[in-house]
């Protein structure tokens, strides 16, 4: 009964420019230790194979460093890796794996399947597919040859690939790397591992998208997972289970606020986020002084507990009540200048405006901080 | 505040006291010359006001010279509505009281109440001075100081915001100005006075680009070597096709069969050129034996040609035969010709000859006739001239005694002309009477004598009278007269004559004789020039020659008639043409001659040569040699159309062949085979080349770097954006806080430009004068001109500003209630006659509101005021006069 994990899109390498050389290269490293994580797991649960469909590197020429650290980061797991090149990390004639190679850095239980032939694993019941790229990208299907492929009757037939199963993405999209979405049928396959899309997706009952193991952008449904996939036998079908084994979920929020309650629900829905996450939020609507004040310290809260914490407060207006610039006692003209402020936002410059509004009120309530503790 | 009362006493001018009593509520005119005492009332009032009366540094208050005495200043005054009376004495007795309505004040506090009523302070220690003087410092304006204006309301600021700010409310931000320049201090860190970033945002922009370029260089590195990759690729996998394939291989091979087949066509090449030899060599040979054909052909057209010419020739030889006899006639008939005009010529000769004799005879008989006559006249001329020469000599008298005996005449006649001349005349005309007698002669009627010597005149019955002339030279006349007839007859004898006149008769006619001999002379000459013997002689030999020409012609031969008709000449011609005619025929003879001779025996040659060759070409070696010949020509033709046909089927495969073409493919597939091996090694040597270089740069790690780079730069963009919101909002900010503040400053300033405005216009009409926010006028406006800066107007110009801006600030402080005196020293002197009509206006105007004292030592100016002007020294007069009262 073999047994095996199916896994893709790791990106080693990745760098995030939006991060900063701060918290970047921390996400970079997250993804080098979720891999340690995969082979903890497939360690454990003493699966048979680990199959990695593509995109196993970022890029091509990454550092040295980073492939030996990537191979070491394997050690946990000493049963067969299986890889084939992405579009990232493509077998051209001079690639990240030729160097692999050349370092001799890749252990003998990985192997990197850089040409389209079957891999016999007897021991482990598999007969493996592999479709690599050996261009960065191609517009034929290179999983053809799989229809034709002999493999012994009593192995499991098993495709490993890389791109864009045909008829699920818009028209429009032109996506190189084809991969006709019947595959699994015409070879006779018992299950098709793809890699390509970083969130988990499942074609068919045989044909599955692991997604990436550590999401790295915040529009990828159901990243940072795994597939523990189960086959009885040649023909039957697949036990599949998606395991999470990502460390920092990347989450996009917008909120709307109008309401003081609204900004209420959005501060305790920020606090309930206990994960360390990739938070990005754009906030809308309007605030009064106070509910600005409040947003700032939650958010400053979050920023400290959270990986990365960005926001983007353009749509968002600042409207000082009465009773605010009273309190700030924003008398005679500074009166003047704080409506005038209010009302600019309306305009054109109006993330300038409200800037201009935070910082005078900021001054002014300093200022009355410092009047009061004298 | 209405000044109603003022007395001063021991005060710098005035050692006396004066007293100033009815003050008018509005203006108040004080005139007088310099040092009259005008700016002492002045000083006496700030005096009263500023100093404190306790102050020991206003010595300056005395009178000059007089050490003990005490200045007093003493002033009434309405304000609010009470009567207010100061009086003060310093430096002696020093003392001040201060009456307000009912309340009294003395000392210190009176001094400290009039201060906070009017608006000053009193300087801690000392003199007071003009930073302390506040409102009234502003209002009273000394002497020469009305253009300074700025100072002056700098001083007085305090007090008239205070004033402004009771007039408006408290409107003004209590933080506005805090809040204006911490904003400003932010916003001065981000970014120049002039917008550009400064600071950190420099910081960060800069870094942005530096970033950005990194990362850019970094982008071409990696598409550079993606494109290495690519090519490393794409090499890799032609290399490997040419391994494969080995495409040169089979280029060889073309090459190879090309090469054999250019072998094969090379043998048909030297085939061909031996058969092309043989072909040669049988065309040679053909032709030798055609041409030995050729020759017996020859040979026979040969002797019929002979045989011909030898016809020819008989014929010819004939011809000339008969030709022979024609000529020789011919040539009888010419002998005979010439031989006729030859005795032509010879008869012709002689007849000419006969002539010629007969002629020259005849000639002669002329001659002779002629000379025979010549002789004749010549004889009778010779016997003339015998005769005329003969008489010639006979009568001949010459020339030389002609003129002697003229000479002896003449001198004769000059001498009897000399004694008449001296001679005694003596005249008379006689009547009938007495007869008388001269010396013996008888007178008669009248006449007269010359009497040459005495003389004796009878007169008939009378007596005598003797007349004796005077002179002895009558005598010596009488002498030589006798002596030259003498002399003349002598001479008339030897030349044979009577008298002169004969002789002259004579000399004429030997001179005609003498012309007629010499032309005879000439006339002989002309007949016989050698003589008449001469002439005889040549008659003579003549008569011989006739008679020897009659003996020739005697001896010529008789003519023929024949002859008779041809002159010489022609018949000369008829010899000449008979002789060339023979000639000829002879020439014809004998050419005919010879060429009969020539024709014989080429005749003779041309028959031995015939026979000669009729008997060879009979021979039979020589029949035997041409049926041989043409046995071998048969032959060799045979020969040569096989060799021709050889050749020619050859040449066809040679040409179909293309043995150029075939070489240049052997070149090309060469060629082409060495070029792909060329590349294949090219390739090798690049891809070991790219191989190292990809690999160098793989341990760059350059897409991480890429990454890294990429992450540095999104921040570093995302920290430059929030820069550049801040510096944006703080501008904004800075802007309207600014803005407002100014929308501010410009309402509490709107009174005090409202009073301003009402004076200018009668000034300047339309014109404003704007007020900083110190409450100072800025800059002035007038209607179609630039806008000009207070300080740079001209002094005339500040000091009507000025005075227009104090009366603006009057009107204000009146507005609020504070007392307004204003004091003019000496005002508006610099001003020309049109403004300064203008400001009259306006100080009369001002006027109706406020008190106002001037001080002017020009009367004359202030005349138009309304009010009367008082002199100073009116004042010391009626101080004289209290005093005396």
């Amino acid at each position: 009964m073999p047994r095996f994990l199916h896994t893709a899109d790791w990106q080693i390498g990745r760098q995030y420019d939006r991060f900063g050389p701060e918290d970047g290269p921390v996400l970079a490293e997250a993804r080098l230790s979720t891999v340690e994580r995969i082979a903890r797991l497939a360690s454990e649960q003493g699966v048979d194979a680990v199959l990695v469909a593509g995109d196993v590197f970022d890029a091509q020429t990454v550092s040295d460093r980073t492939i030996r650290r990537l191979f070491m980061a394997m050690q946990g797991y000493a049963g067969p890796w299986i890889m084939i090149p992405g579009n990232h990390d493509a077998a051209l004639a001079e690639s990240v794996w030729t160097r692999a190679r050349r370092l001799e850095a890749i252990p003998a239980n990985v192997h990197v399947l850089l040409a389209p032939q079957v891999l016999m694993l007897a021991e482990q019941g598999m007969a493996i597919l592999p479709a690599p790229l050996t261009q960065r990208h191609t517009y034929s299907d290179l999983t053809d040859w799989f229809d034709h492929a002999e493999t012994p009757p009593e192995l499991l037939r098993v495709g490993i690939a890389h791109g864009s199963i045909q008829g699920i993405l818009a028209e429009d999209i032109d996506s190189p790397n084809p991969i006709a979405p019947d595959r699994v049928a015409r070879a006779n396959l018992d299950y098709l591992a793809l890699g390509d899309w970083h969130g988990c997706k499942q074609i068919d009952a045989r044909t599955w998208y692991s997604g990436t193991p550590e999401q790295d952008r915040f529009k990828s449904n159901g990243a940072g997972r795994l597939l523990d996939v189960t086959i009885e036998r040649p023909g039957c079908e697949p036990q599949v289970t998606t395991v999470a084994i990502g460390q920092f979920p990347w989450l996009q929020w917008e909120q709307q606020l109008d309401m003081p309650s609204d900004l209420d629900l959005f501060i305790e829905h920020l606090q309930q986020l206990t994960q360390s996450s990739v938070l990005s939020i754009a906030l809308s609507g309007h605030l009064d002084l106070a509910g600005e004040q409040r947003l700032h310290q939650a958010l400053s809260k979050a920023e400290a507990l959270h990986r990365y914490l960005e926001y983007d407060f353009h749509d968002l207006r600042l409207y000082p009540t009465e009773e605010d610039i009273a309190g700030l006692h924003a008398d005679g003209y500074l009166g003047e200048v704080v409506e005038e402020l209010r009302q600019a936002q309306e305009g054109e410059a109006a993330g300038t405006a409200r800037e201009a509004l935070v910082i005078l009120t900021g001054l002014l309530r300093d200022r009355q901080d410092n009047g009061e503790a004298q | 505040m209405k000044l109603g009362y003022l007395r001063i006493n021991q005060f710098k001018q005035f050692r006396q006291a004066i007293e100033i009593k009815d003050f008018d509520p509005g203006l108040n005119l004080f005139c007088g010359p310099n040092e009259s005492g005008k700016s002492t009332v002045a000083a006496a009032i700030r005096a009263a006001f500023f100093e404190r009366h306790r102050s020991s540094s206003v010595d300056d208050l005395r009178p000059w010279g007089d050490s003990g005495a005490a200045p007093e200043v003493e002033l009434e005054f309405d304000h609010d509505g009470l009567t207010c009376r100061v009086k003060k004495r310093f430096l002696a007795r020093k003392r001040c009281d201060l009456t307000i309505g009912t309340e009294t004040l003395s000392g210190d506090e009176a001094e400290d109440r009039l201060a906070a009523m009017l608006g000053f302070q009193f300087p801690s220690r000392g003199a007071s001075k003009s930073e302390y003087w506040g409102i009234p410092g502003l209002l009273w304006i000394e002497q020469g100081s009305g253009h300074e204006l700025r100072s002056a309301v700098e001083f007085a600021g305090d007090h008239l915001k205070s004033v402004l700010g009771a007039t408006l409310g408290q409107v003004t931000s209590s933080r506005g100005d805090e809040v204006l320049s911490r904003v400003e201090s932010e916003r001065a860190e981000l970014l120049t006075p002039t917008g550009k970033p400064r600071g950190r945002y420099k910081e960060a922009l800069e870094q942005v680009d530096i970033l950005s370029q990194t990362l850019a260089e970094l982008d071409e590195r990696v598409e550079r070597y993606r494109q290495q990759v690519d090519r490393f690729s794409d090499l890799t996998a032609q290399q490997r096709l040419d391994e494969v394939e080995r495409p040169w291989q089979e280029l060889r091979d073309q090459q190879a069969a090309a090469e054999v087949k250019f072998a094969q066509v090379q043998q048909l090449g030297e085939l061909q050129a031996r058969d092309e030899q043989a072909l040669l060599k049988c065309r040679h040979h053909l032709q030798v034996v055609v041409e030995q054909l050729r020759g017996f052909q020859t040979q026979a057209e040969e002797l019929a040609q002979r045989k011909n010419t030898r016809d020819a020739l008989q014929r010819q030889a004939q011809e000339l035969t008969a030709q022979q006899l024609i000529v020789k006639e011919m040539l009888t008939q010419a002998v005979k010709a010439y031989d006729t005009a030859r005795a032509n010529d010879r008869a012709s000769r002689q007849q000419a000859r006969r002539r010629d004799l007969e002629h020259k005879r005849q000639s002669m008989i002329d001659r002779h006739l002629q000379l025979t006559a010549a002789c004749d006249q010549a004889t009778t001329l010779d016997a003339l001239l015998q005769e005329q020469k003969r008489t010639l000599a006979t009568t001949q008298l010459d020339e030389k005694q002609l003129a002697t005996l003229q000479r002896l005449g003449s001198a004769l006649r000059d001498l009897e002309i000399r004694q008449q001349s001296i001679a005694t005349l003596l005249a008379f005309e006689l009547t009938s009477g007495p007869r008388l007698l001269l010396d013996g002669e008888v007178l008669t009627g009248q006449g007269e004598r010359r009497l040459l010597k005495k003389t004796e005149l009878h007169i008939e019955g009378i007596g005598k009278l003797s007349i004796a002339p005077g002179g002895q030279d009558l005598t010596e006349l009488a002498r030589q007269l006798e002596r030259a007839r003498e002399q003349l007859a002598s001479a008339l004898e030897t030349a044979q004559v009577r008298d002169i006149a004969q002789a002259v008769q004579r000399a004429e006619d030997s001179r005609t004789l003498r012309t007629d001999i010499s032309g005879n002379e000439r006339m002989l000459a002309l007949h016989a020039p050698q003589g008449i013997a001469a002439l005889r002689q040549e008659i003579a030999l003549l008569n011989e020659q006739i008679q020897q020409a009659d003996a020739d012609m005697q001896a010529q031969p008789p003519t023929t008639a024949s002859a008779e008709s041809l002159s010489p000449e022609q018949a000369d011609q008829q010899l000449e043409l008979a002789s060339t005619a023979l000639q000829e025929a002879e020439l014809t003879e004998r050419q005919l001659q010879e060429g009969l001779i020539q024709c014989q025996q080429a005749l003779n040659t041309a028959q031995t040569e015939c026979q000669q060759l009729e008997a060879r070409l009979a021979s039979p070696e020589r029949q035997q040699q041409e049926r041989d010949c043409n046995e071998t020509l048969t032959v060799l033709r045979h020969e040569q159309s096989q060799l021709e046909q050889a050749l020619a089927q050859r040449a066809e495969l040679i040409e179909t062949a293309r043995p150029d073409i075939l070489q240049q493919d052997i070149k090309r597939f060469q060629a082409s085979a060495a070029q792909l091996e060329l590349a294949n090694q090219q390739r090798k040597e690049e891809l070991i080349r790219l191989q190292s270089q990809l690999q160098a740069q793989d341990a760059d790690g350059l897409e991480e770097r890429q990454g890294k780079a990429a992450t540095e730069l999104g921040a570093q963009r995302r920290r430059l954006e929030q820069f550049e919101q801040r510096a944006q909002a703080l501008s904004l900010l800075a802007g309207l806080l600014h803005d407002k503040r100014q929308a501010l400053t410009r309402q509490l300033q709107a009174p005090l430009q409202k009073h301003l405005n009402h004076y200018l216009q009668l000034l300047f009409p339309q014109a404003v004068l704007e007020v900083d926010e110190n409450l100072v006028p800025g800059q002035l406006v007038r209607a179609g001109q630039e806008r000009g800066d207070f300080d740079l107007l001209s002094f005339g110009a500040r000091e009507q500003m000025g005075l227009i801006s104090r009366l603006a600030y009057a009107d204000l402080l009146k507005e609020a209630g504070r007392p307004t005196l204003i004091i003019l020293d000496d005002a508006l002197v610099h001003s020309d006659p049109h403004r300064f009509a203008q400001m009259k206006r306006i100080l009369f105007d001002a006027a109706q509101r406020h008190q106002i004292l001037l001080f002017s030592c020009h009367p004359g100016n202030w005349r138009d005021m309304g009010v009367a002007l008082r002199e100073i020294d009116s004042l010391r007069t009626w101080k004289t006069r209290i005093v005396g009262g």
